[in-house]
This record gives structure tokens, sequence and C-alpha cells, in this order.
């Protein structure tokens, strides 16, 4: 009769262990504010999803979008009802709504993207641009005639301020005389004021685009002038193969990959993450540069970047391309040995902003409401 | 000067010839007596069929060609909810809107990220077909018999119906005319106005002919004044920033629009809405 007894413990423990084995899926759930056919915040955070997905054998996703910012708490709720044991909610918006479901489902995991809230059971995390807009400004400094530089702005909020803030600061380290011109439309997602905005631009004589809009249109539209422009978020080369030198490029994945890889293993857990910040730069892997992935810059402008000869404090005369690849590389390194925003800098106004030999810190950046010099246009909120 | 107001223009022609196509349909569809809200819906389809067809022909004028197709056939699954089975003009119109957004995004899910290689030039045939199409719309409407008959039927459809009208028949073609020339519309932004395809480009452009139909006593060619008037203030709020605070600024074209609305609500006879707008006629009750 042992033999028996041995089956049926076999069988038992094979019943019990049956779900203990399903479980060791992980369901994570994505909220999204844009359609994920936007081609910019919300189209790189699904990309990254399913990059994620690929990569962890043991990951599920769900995922919904086009979320209104009020109603986070109520998709929350049903990712959770649908099996998701952690959620990422991916835009500013939905910080106060995380936080409040954060709450009632103490277990759970979550992560919200570019807030600055944290709880318990919900990290913050954000991969961002700045260091990549200085560089891109290094180039559109050295390919401006006029010396005037359009910038599409979306919202006047210290994110995109420090995006045009580096981008500013890029620009005059080639080209000191130079200005950036900005339009804010107001929109993360509308290509009809990207497009006026940017004829606005072009009319008033800038020669040289950057922007924060969620469209390749303000791309579209230098391009269709004969005018060079920088890249948004998702690789946008093919829109503008001759006009486009450079742009942002986001990895968010590198950031799944490594959250969803800690909590699979334990190491993060619904009581330790009241500290637990990403901000992850080009260091970390989570910006590249370039229009397309691959590409830093697009090689139709190699030589006449290469063509533009700057002097430089630490590097001496260098010509543009190499500065650009020489910083890269510098902010690239683990060490970080260079940072756009180190002292001394004044604001616009002439208000010392950033002490000499001092770096501003992430807390400064995160709230930074001031005009770099070369700045021109309006300025909400300016100090 | 002269330049700054010569490149406003330009721009304010670009930006008016969707709205004008759009609201020049919604004009013959409300003037036979049928609201159709669908407008956005109904662009977008368009927006996708004309880049669609024209990434795969690489000619940007079979596109606009299929998005008045796709427009006019979206047009027609209002024409016959809202004709001839009679329901709800306005819940019809506002499915569609969400369908056409809803199917349009689905649909076009892999032409995201695609540039088109072949465009049209922004002002285009299609803007001044769009102007002369206004004219033309209006000698109809105004002086022919067949005007008259799409008149009677929006203001009385019994009386057209007692005359020998074919009520329903109107209402279809004028439908499904207004949905034809919102694909157009649709179409113009995806091959020449901003030559790609993203989810939920019209952003609201739908709504805004909508609008200026109202704007413009359903009358074509004060509609030409509305779009205009509309693409300028929409332009202007970009291009005055330097000077004015832009938060003030975005606002202008909503403002105005709420504003003319106000200001003309209470006109005369004959300028307002066709009397039997957005009621549905069951033949033979008279």
């Amino acid at each position: 009769m042992r033999w028996l007894t041995v089956l049926v413990v076999l069988v038992l423990a094979g019943s019990l262990a049956a779900p203990g084995i399903a479980q060791q899926k992980l369901k994570a759930g994505f909220i999204y504010v844009g359609p994920i056919g936007d081609y910019g915040w919300t189209h790189a955070h699904d990309f990254a999803r399913k990059v994620a997905e690929k990569k962890l054998p043991w990951l599920e996703t769900l995922y919904v979008e086009k979320v209104p910012e009020g109603q986070t708490e109520s998709f929350i709720d049903k990712l959770i009802q649908q099996g998701a044991r952690v959620i990422f909610t991916t835009s500013f918006g939905f910080m106060d709504g995380t936080l409040a479901a954060a709450k009632r489902y103490p277990n759970q995991i979550f992560a919200h993207a570019s807030g600055f809230k944290r709880a318990p059971n919900v990290a913050t995390y954000m991969a961002d641009f700045y260091q990549v807009y200085y560089l891109n400004g290094l180039m559109a400094g050295a390919a401006t005639k006029s010396g005037k530089i359009g910038y599409v702005g979306a919202f006047p909020i210290p994110e995109v301020k420090r995006h045009i803030g580096a981008f500013a600061l890029g620009v005059r380290a080639v080209n000191p005389k130079a200005t950036v011109h900005v339009r804010w439309i107001y929109e993360w997602f509308s290509p009809t004021a990207a497009k006026e905005a940017t004829e606005a631009l072009i009319a008033e004589g800038a020669d040289v685009f950057g922007f924060t809009e969620d469209t390749p249109t303000v791309v579209q539209v230098a391009a269709k002038r004969g005018l060079p422009s920088f890249g948004h978020y998702s690789p946008m080369h093919k829109f503008a193969p001759k006009h486009m030198i450079s742009g942002q490029l986001v990895h968010w994945d590198k950031i799944y990959v490594d959250f969803l890889s800690k909590v699979y293993a334990g190491k993060y857990t619904a009581e330790n993450l009241a500290n637990v910040d990403y901000w992850w730069l080009l260091a970390e892997g989570a910006a590249e540069l370039g229009g397309d992935f691959g590409m830093p810059v697009n090689p139709e402008w190699k030589a006449r970047l290469a063509a533009v000869k700057v002097g430089t404090p630490d590097l001496g005369r260098i010509s543009v391309y190499d500065l650009v690849m020489k910083r890269l590389a510098q902010m690239s390194d683990p060490k970080v040995t260079f940072e756009p925003f180190t002292g001394p800098i004044k604001d616009r106004k002439g208000v010392l902003r950033v002490q000499s030999g001092k770096r501003m810190t992430v807390g400064e950046l995160n709230s930074m409401e001031w005009a770099a010099p070369g700045v021109v246009g309006p300025w909400p909120k300016e100090p | 000067m002269l330049e700054w107001i010569l490149t406003a223009i330009v721009r304010a022609l670009a930006v008016s010839t969707p709205l004008l196509w759009a609201s020049l349909g919604e004009i013959y569809a409300e003037r036979s007596g049928v609201i159709n809200l669908g407008v956005e819906g109904m662009m977008i389809l368009g927006a996708l069929s004309a880049f669609v067809v024209a990434h795969i022909t690489g000619y940007p004028v079979a596109g606009l060609l299929a998005a008045a197709v796709a427009g006019g056939l979206a047009a027609l699954l209002h024409a016959f909810v809202s004709v001839t089975l009679r329901a709800n003009q306005y819940v019809s119109g506002l499915a569609l809107t969400m369908l056409g957004l809803g199917l349009a995004g689905v649909l076009g899910r892999g032409w995201e990220g695609i540039p088109l290689l072949n465009t049209l030039p922004e002002i285009s045939g299609l803007t001044y077909m769009g102007l002369a199409l206004a004219v033309g719309l209006w000698l109809v409407l105004h002086h022919t018999r067949l005007g008259m008959v799409i008149r009677s039927t929006g203001e009385s459809p019994a009386a057209a119906d007692a005359l020998g009208v074919n009520v329903h028949l109107v209402r279809y073609l004028c439908v499904v005319f207004g949905g034809v020339l919102a694909g157009v519309a649709g179409g113009f932004l995806s091959v020449a106005y901003r030559p790609s395809w993203t989810e939920g480009m019209t952003a609201g452009l739908g709504w805004i002919a909508i609008a200026i139909t109202i704007f413009a006593g359903w009358d074509p060619l004060r509609a030409v004044a509305g779009a205009f008037l509309f693409g300028a203030l929409f332009h202007l709020s970009f291009r005055l920033q330097a000077w004015v605070q832009p938060e003030a600024l975005r606002m202008m074209p909503f403002a105005f629009t709420i504003l003319v609305l106000a200001a003309t609500a209470g006109r005369r006879r004959g300028q307002g809405a066709p009397e039997a707008l957005g009621l549905p006629y069951a033949g033979g009750e008279r």
C-alpha cells in the first residue's frame, strides 16, 4: 500500500504545485495616456513593453491606451482584476491616481513614469533626454545659417524647459550668437498645431528645428523647405533622410527589463520601493543620440559638421563632429565626466542659476523653470 | 510687413482647405435635413484610405479618390441608419465618429512611421477646387431646381413629398455627398498637409467643420469665410506668440467660434437651421 500513498502524495503535490508553476509567470499592466500609434511617447513605451516581453520569457503583459488622466484608478482596478501584479502608469498626470490606487492595493507593485511621488509600493522612473538635447544643440549651432533655431514645444513644464535649456546651451557652445526661438502648442499630440507652429517659425526666419510633440510633423515640414531638423522620441530618420541631422531616441525597455527582473527575483517588493527612483540617461542606455537606432549622426551631415571648428575650454580647438562624439563618450561613461548643466550658468535674464563648478541635481533639473541664455519667446512661469 | 501678411494668408488657405471641404459637405447634408456628427470619423477614414492607396500606387490623386469612396461609404451607413431606419441622427453621427476613429486606428496600425514619398503640394488643386466648389454649390443651392428640392426637403419634407420629391433619395444623396467631401478633406491631411499616417491625426478638425457649418448659416459662400477665418486664427495663434501670451492665443480660434455662434444665434428666419434638421421623416405619414 505504500506505493499508493506515495502516488497520492505525488498527485496532491503535483496539483498544488501546478498553480504554483502557473504563478511563476509575472503579469504586468501598462497604462498609456495616448494611442500606441502616436509615434511618440506612448508608441515608445509600447515598443519597450514588447521588447521586455520578448526578453523575459516569464513575463506576460497587458495594456490600455488613451486613458484619460482622471480615470487612472478605474483602469488600474481593471488591470488588477485581470491579474496584473505590476502596474506601470506612463504619464505625469497619472501620478495622484497611481498613489491612491497603491494605497488601496498595498500588495501590488506600482511604478510611475516622470513623477516625483513615491510610496512603499510605488517606484518612479524616467528616461531623460537633456544630455542628448545638448548634443543636438551643438549640431544645431553649427548647422544654422540665419542664427535662428526654431523649437516647437509641447507644454511649458520643467521637463520641456530643461530640454530646451540644454539644447540652447549646446547651441551657444558652438555658436555664441545664435538664438533658439520657442513656440508652444499646449498639446502632446497635435500634428496640425505642430505644423502651423513650424510654419510660423519658418516665416520668421528659423532654419534649423527641434521639437517636443508626438509625431514627425516638424521634421517633415522642415524637410519640405529643405531645412534640417532633429527627431524626437521615435526613429524618424526615414521621414527626412537628407535633412534630419540627429535626434533623441528612448529605450524604456532598459528600465522595464531591469525593474521587472528585480521584481521577479524578489528584490523589489511591495514594501521597499519608497526610495526606488530610476533617473536613467545616456550612461544607463535609456537615451540614445540619433535619428535612427545605431546612427548617432546622419552620414549626410558628417562632413558638414566636421568642417566647422570651435574652441572649447577643455578640448581646445575641435570640429563640431568630433566635439559631439567626445561629449557623447564622456556622458555615456559610467562616471559621466561631462554634464551640460555645470556652472557657472546664468539664465537669460542674467541671474546666476548654477554656481561655478557645480552640477545641477536631479531635483533641480526636475523643477527647472528658468530659461537658458539664447532662448527667445514666451516662457510661462519664468522666475 | 507685406511678406508677413502674405505668408499668413497662404497658411490660412492651407489650414482652411480641409475645413472648407468638410463643411461644404455638411452644409448639403444638413440642408436636406440630416445632421451628421460623424464628420470627424469620415475624415479619419478618408485620411487613412488616402494614405494607404497613395503609398501603394504612388499616386496621391488615387489616394484622394479612395478617400472620397471611404467617406461616401461611411456616410452611406449614417444615411441608412438615420433615413431608412429613422434612428436618432445625433446618436448615429456620434457613433460614426467613434467607429471611424476606432476603425482607422486599428486598420492603420501597420502604417504608422512610414513616410509618404509622393505627395501633393499643400496649396494644391484642392484649395482652388474647394473655392470653386463653394461657388458652384451656392449657385446650385440657391438658383437651381435641384437646390430648391434639397432645401425644401430640409425645411418641410412633408410638403416636398406632396410635390412628388423622393425625400429619402434626396437625403441619401446629400448625406453621401457630404461624406465624399469629408473623406477628401481627410485625404488632404494625409497626402498633402501632413503627409503621413498617425492615429487620430484629424485631431478635432471635423468638429470645427461642423461649427463652421453653423457659423456659415448653412451657406456655402459664407463657409469660405468661416473656414478662412478659422485657418487664419489658428495659424496666427502661433505667429503672434512673440508678442501675446500663448495661453490666450491658444483659445482664440475656439473662443471666437463660440462668440460668433452666440452673436448669430438670434438671426432672422431663412438664415437659421433648416426647419426639419435632425428630424427623421417617415414617408406617407403626412
